[in-house]
């Protein structure tokens, strides 16, 4: 494995892309997923349609179809130049957003009506209410689910080289290319995901058992 | 090529990428109900074996696996692995296995353990009580999780794209190089990909949820 030591450069500066795009694509899905759960709640017949095409179309299409259309179609449609890096933001934060706003959903759903009631009662406006009572207890109790898409987010970040972006498995493509020694190659770049990965989960399953509400765990 | 001879091109692609879908559901479905009764009953060892299975596919890129096979072993021209149909299938399936287990866990344990131990009670054995009373109800409660990995594989078999399988991704990309045409080619693709996934899934998910009221699972 000692080759490996060449293209330690390559494999490093590729997985800071990896996580950037990870943590950039779960920070902007997390905003907007919010921003949409609350829209669909709360935003009436036609808001709730157009979020439900949103999240239809990044749902229900593959993540390589989705890069090649921001990297090439709306680039074309709008007349501008987006570069690799930055479509794989876009990407990964609009993509992210549409799971996001499922789970988010989800989780203010489930503690909504008794406490919506009972805030309101006491003289907050439904905007208060929601801020200040809802969404702290919706964002606890949304780790778990949030843990999962986290995982299933770094690992599709590999789709991004397709359109050229170097981040890990492509920078592990051009270690296997170069040296021919491939299966040293992707069994080393498999253990860099597999341990960023489970250690980011660790964490976050540690937050949950710090931030948790006794009584208000989510039931399995 | 006119917007029909280009849809046709892609439309081409639709069996490849159902047949990817498809195989790789069910050798998923031979490689997780098995994994998830072990991971249920089975001996200590064993768990630990089948929750690091998991662990690995739910935390590693398909496509590296992808590669990992296909010019690991490919490239010596090994039969199978040569194949990328092949090789696309047999990794969307292995991962498929880790994910269904998964969820084929959830669906025994929403079923409870009164189920088998009132089994056993009438006298069937360990493996007679897995077969003929958890396994059918495993696979209702287990229903709407699994219309939503199958849209999971028909979504993930464009990955096949990367090591060459001419597909539907792979066909509107091929579109787009030889017309130019940057944004009917990929536009049409994510309409079909959604016309697969959607109208199924939505489906099973009503089906199954239907389902488990009536039966109290």
């Amino acid at each position: 494995m000692y080759f490996l030591f060449e293209y330690l450069h390559l494999i490093f500066s590729g997985f800071l892309t990896t996580v950037e795009v990870t943590f950039f694509g779960i920070a902007m899905g997390l905003v907007l997923g919010t921003i949409l759960a609350i829209g669909d709640i709360y935003g009436g017949k036609i808001v709730s349609t157009l979020i439900k095409l949103y999240v239809e179309f990044f749902r229900g299409s593959p993540l390589l179809v989705q890069l090649f259309i921001f990297y090439f179609s709306i680039p074309t449609l709008l007349d501008i130049q987006i570069d690799s890096f930055t479509v794989g933001l876009i990407v990964f934060g609009l993509n992210s957003a549409a799971y996001q706003k499922g789970y988010i959903k989800g989780a203010m759903a489930s503690i909504y009506e008794d406490q919506m009631m009972a805030a309101l009662s006491l003289g907050l406006s439904k905007f208060q209410a929601i801020i200040y009572v809802i969404l702290p207890q919706a964002m606890r109790l949304v780790i778990p689910a949030w843990s999962n898409e986290f995982c299933s987010l770094a690992k599709s970040t590999a789709a991004l080289l397709i359109i050229g972006e170097r981040e890990l498995t492509s920078a592990g493509k051009t270690i296997a290319g170069h040296t021919w020694r491939v299966f040293e190659t992707y069994t080393f770049i498999a253990l860099i995901y597999f341990v960023w990965i489970s250690a980011v989960m660790k964490a976050l399953d540690i937050l949950y058992e710090k931030v948790k509400i006794p009584g208000l765990e989510v039931s399995l | 090529m006119s917007p029909l001879e280009k849809l046709t091109f892609i439309l081409m692609g639709v069996p490849t990428t159902l047949a990817i879908s498809i195989l790789s559901f069910f050798l998923g479905l031979a490689i997780g109900l098995p994994l998830a009764f072990i991971r249920a009953y089975g001996s200590k060892p064993f768990q630990i074996l089948v929750d690091a299975y998991e662990k690995v596919f739910r935390s590693v890129p398909e496509i590296v696996i992808m590669l990992f096979f296909y010019f690991g072993f490919g490239s010596h021209l090994r039969e199978p692995f040569k194949n990328a149909f092949f090789t696309a299938t047999f990794v969307l399936g292995l991962r498929s296995g880790a994910n269904q287990s998964q969820i084929f866990r959830g669906a025994i344990r929403g079923i409870g353990e009164e189920q088998m131990v009132a089994a056993r009670s009438l006298g069937l054995s360990r493996l007679q009580a897995i077969v003929y009373v958890m396994i059918p109800q495993t696979f209702i409660a287990a229903t709407p999780g699994l219309g939503s990995e199958y849209a999971l594989l028909v979504k993930d078999s464009s990955y096949a794209f990367i090591i060459g399988v001419l597909e539907m991704m792979k066909r509107a990309d091929v579109v787009r190089k030889v017309t130019l045409d940057t944004v009917f080619p990929y536009f049409a693709a994510a309409f079909l990909y959604i016309l697969l996934t959607f109208p199924l899934s939505t489906y099973l998910d009503m089906w199954g949820t239907r389902k488990k009221k009536q039966l109290g699972l």
